[in-house]
């Protein structure tokens, strides 16, 4: 290993001394082992929140509700305020200056544009 | 202002009693780690871990935290990037928590020994149970911690901050951090987790709204916007304002505020040297290198065609000389004579001298005179024409056929030479009239000449467009080309694809005629791919199109034509020298859109309630729980977390709980007095008092008292 990256101590020592089980012995190397953690909807489904009364704070009653305010639509490539949709690519855009930008643009890019708001086909 | 990071090893380890806390506030985007009691943390790092491979010996070493990008070029990492253990807030691989728990004691000092200290960590508000347990766990197995107390970030901040005098017994907590954002009311000092609430949203999504916005607004830079400079730009550059609408408004009409507004990143950018203009006498060296090779050129030539007539001449010379010696010799003898030339007969060497005087002619650029020879012979040459089949002998008639069939070619060439020659009259007559007519009335003919062109240019692009319909005047589609689905075909494709189901489907029904008439097999060809090309009307019209446009070209000075004048218009120029605003990185409207989607989540599709309704809400979760609410809990609203250090965060917040609440109500937002370390201060005052130690528990506690127990654990914070 080069010196300066020795020097600079950026790369985690595989032995500690102040831990009383080390990382090599937890997760042996050249062992397959399969996921060892949850994501995070499988640590809430195994919470079992519905066995307990409903007034008690939990993870999920805790998140806000959708929200109640007239919903905000803006054009999606410039931020201006959108009147219009575009049914071809279901863009929202401001003006006619906009449109035409959005019919000259390559289906990848309306698609990346579409993901920012969560609307991009998804193919399974 | 970019966070820090704090990583150097510390040495008074050993030195600090084991009855001391270790304070860690383990945020989403950073984790912190001091001694309880003292001001500030000592360890601060980047909460993510990249496992990339060393180049050169090929083994995986783990980097936590950020490190100088510089040193990063000695390994690869293009398999893995940097992870994180958190998924909104919640701890979920405990195997990335524990890399970072080992680089945050090795940095703390500890050596030698396992962890002797109480351990006060912070989590989410209502950190799933599962996660918890895994927290105490690793600490207690790994680590060998005597105990841990487990508390919610967004409290100690307050509980600082009211400690500080900042914000009083009763009110809100609104901590926006890394991926998620909070709302938590204090009554008497203590956190109302019933009443609390939760969107997921926060600067991660910010960066990276910002950094994807700009990846698309500058694809050729996309290389630049990684993701610590993105950051780094959002913390520089955005605000959020008061009125989104109105602020997008100026940007809209162009006003001089937006202009203003406009924030300009230059990207390191070196002018290409500009070329100058040759100078004349440069010009005119030029021109005279440029003829003098030319002449060389055309040396050459001549002197390779002299060379070439020079031998042909010498060639014929040879042939004629041994034609003269032939006539010498006796018939007997000939063959004897020529072995020694390589000819074979006398016949040969005339039809070799013909040749020869062909090509010396051609060589000395004469015309070739043959033609119009053979013309003049012709009615002599065809002899045999006029002479009936049955008085001549097999091999007459075979030669008869071959005049006959060169009769027919010599005679059809004369007819088209004839033709083209009247076509030639033709046009002439035709030019002069136009002439005249023109020479009357320059201006009339001038307009009927120009309506003329639009009509057929017209026609021209109407034949064009049915051939190719659909995908005229819709650019999204010209991109793609061909003709997709959903898209129209045209009259002829129709008929074709009308045929092609008959064809295929149309059989076994009814009787089979199908043959019986000529017409039948016509069917084929109109089937067939290209039939729809064949037709002449358009090519005539072309035609007459290119010489109405060659006549006004020559004529009218302003003349432009149709075809060249579209493409010009939509084409962009293909060489352009990049200038300095091609390296420029514009950020107008960026600067508010991005954080407005703390407001309106919507806006990146996340379907939650934005921070102001929020507190909403809270309030009302509060109300409806049976709570005495009292009226000052909107006085002392307190914003915290990173997220909330944008300029304009308060005032925008305040307009949007003073729409929620009775008119009259006091509002009061104080900003937290340093919102990214409140926390770990608050953490760490909290664990030097006395209340810490009875709150902990330690490993026999979490084994005898289960899980159940750790569900309900919950740090009072008041004491």
């Amino acid at each position: 290993m080069e010196q300066e990256v020795i020097e600079s101590e950026m790369v985690l020592p595989t032995h500690l001394r102040f831990k009383k089980i080390q990382m090599y012995e937890k997760y042996p190397k050249g062992q397959a082992r399969g996921r060892h953690w949850k994501h995070l909807k499988q640590i809430i489904q195994a919470e079992n929140y519905q066995n307990y009364p409903a007034d008690e704070p939990n993870y999920v009653n805790i998140e806000s509700p959708p929200s109640m305010h007239p919903r905000k639509q803006i054009c999606d490539i410039t931020g201006y305020e959108a009147p219009y949709s575009d049914p071809r690519t279901h863009l929202r855009y401001a003006n006619t200056e906009v449109f035409k930008l959005i019919r000259s643009l390559p289906n990848e890019y309306v698609q990346r544009y579409l993901a920012l708001r969560n609307a991009a086909v998804v193919l399974k | 202002m970019p966070f820090i990071s704090r990583t150097q090893r510390q040495s008074d380890y050993n030195l600090i009693p084991s009855s001391c806390p270790i304070v860690i506030d383990n945020g989403a985007s950073y984790f912190r780690m001091g001694w309880a009691g003292e001001s500030e943390p000592r360890i601060i790092f980047r909460n993510i871990v990249q496992r990339p491979r060393h180049k050169i010996t090929g083994e995986t070493v783990t980097i936590v935290g950020d490190h100088d990008p510089a040193l990063l070029k000695y390994f690869d990492c293009t398999r893995s990037g940097p992870r994180s253990a958190f998924d909104n807030d919640v701890v979920f691989q405990f195997e990335i928590m524990e890399y970072i728990l080992d680089f945050a004691f090795d940095r703390l000092g500890a050596d030698q020994s396992p962890i002797n200290h109480p351990i006060l960590i912070t989590e989410c508000a209502c950190n799933p149970v599962q996660s918890r347990s895994k927290m105490a766990e690793l600490l207690f197995e790994t680590y060998g911690v005597p105990s841990i107390a487990f508390g919610v970030d967004a409290a100690f901040s307050y509980k600082y901050n009211q400690k500080l005098g900042i914000c009083d017994r009763n009110g809100l907590a609104i901590c926006s951090g890394f991926s998620t954002s909070h709302v938590i009311p204090f009554i008497n000092g203590e956190p109302v987790y019933e009443a609390c609430c939760r969107t997921n949203v926060g600067g991660y999504h910010v960066t990276d709204y910002l950094k994807q916005l700009l990846s698309l607004k500058y694809p050729h830079h996309m290389a630049r916007l990684t993701w610590e400079k993105v950051e780094d730009l959002k913390m520089e550059h955005c605000y959020i304002t008061f009125d989104y609408a109105s602020e997008v408004r100026l940007f809209q009409k162009g006003a001089k505020e937006a202009e203003e507004k406009t924030r300009c990143w230059q990207l390191p950018w070196t002018p290409t040297p500009v070329e100058e203009p040759p100078s004349e006498e440069e010009i005119a060296r030029k021109a005279a290198l440029r003829e003098k090779h030319g002449q060389r050129l055309r040396e050459m030539a001549e002197a390779k065609r002299s060379s070439k007539i020079n031998e042909l001449e010498n060639e014929l010379k040879g042939l004629e000389f041994l034609i003269q010696q032939l006539r010498h010799v006796n018939g007997n003898d000939i063959p004897s004579f020529l072995a020694e030339t390589g000819y074979v007969s006398k016949q040969e060497i005339e039809s070799a001298i013909v040749k020869v005087t062909q090509s010396l002619r051609k060589a000395k650029g004469e015309q070739d005179e043959i033609e119009e020879k053979q013309d003049l012979s012709a009615t002599e040459k065809y002899t045999l024409i006029d002479v009936p089949d049955n008085m001549l002998t097999p091999e007459q008639i075979k030669e008869k056929k071959r005049q006959l069939f060169l009769k027919t070619t010599s005679e059809g060439r004369q007819r088209a030479k004839q033709k083209r020659f009247e076509e030639e009259l033709e046009r002439e007559r035709r030019n002069k009239e136009d002439e005249e007519r023109r020479l009357e009335n320059p201006e009339l003919y001038m307009e009927q000449l120009r309506v003329k062109y639009n009509d057929l240019s017209e026609k021209v692009e109407q034949r064009k467009k049915q051939k190719t319909n659909g995908n005229h005047g819709n650019e999204g589609n010209n991109v793609s080309g061909g003709v997709g689905r959903g898209e129209r075909l045209n009259a002829a494709q129709k008929e074709r694809m009308r045929l092609l189901t008959t064809a295929a489907f149309d059989r076994g029904k009814g009787e089979d005629t199908f043959g019986i008439k000529d017409e039948d097999w016509q069917l084929y060809k109109k089937m067939s791919k290209d039939n729809d090309d064949e037709d002449d009307g358009p090519n005539e019209d072309e035609a007459e199109l290119a010489r109405v446009a060659s006549r006004l070209r020559e004529i009218d000075p302003t003349f432009f034509p149709k075809s060249e004048a579209s493409s010009s218009g939509t084409e962009p120029p293909r060489f352009r020298p990049l200038t300095k605003e091609d390296f420029q990185i514009l950020i107008g409207v960026e600067r508010f859109r991005c954080p407005e989607i703390l407001f309106h989540p919507n806006l990146i599709g996340i379907e939650q309630a934005g921070l102001d309704e929020m507190a909403g809400v809270s309030i009302q979760r509060l109300q409806s729980r049976g709570q005495k609410l009292e009226d000052g809990i909107t006085n002392s609203v307190l914003i915290t977390g990173g997220s909330c250090l944008y300029p304009g965060m308060s005032e925008r917040l305040e307009a949007g709980i003073r729409m929620m609440r009775p008119c009259g109500t006091p509002i009061r937002i104080i900003r937290a007095s340093d919102a990214v370390l409140d926390t770990w201060r608050g953490a760490a005052s909290f664990a030097s008092t006395m209340h810490f130690s009875r709150q902990v528990f330690n490993k026999k506690d979490y084994y005898e008292k289960g899980e159940d127990w750790l569900r309900q654990y919950q740090l009072k914070y008041t004491f």
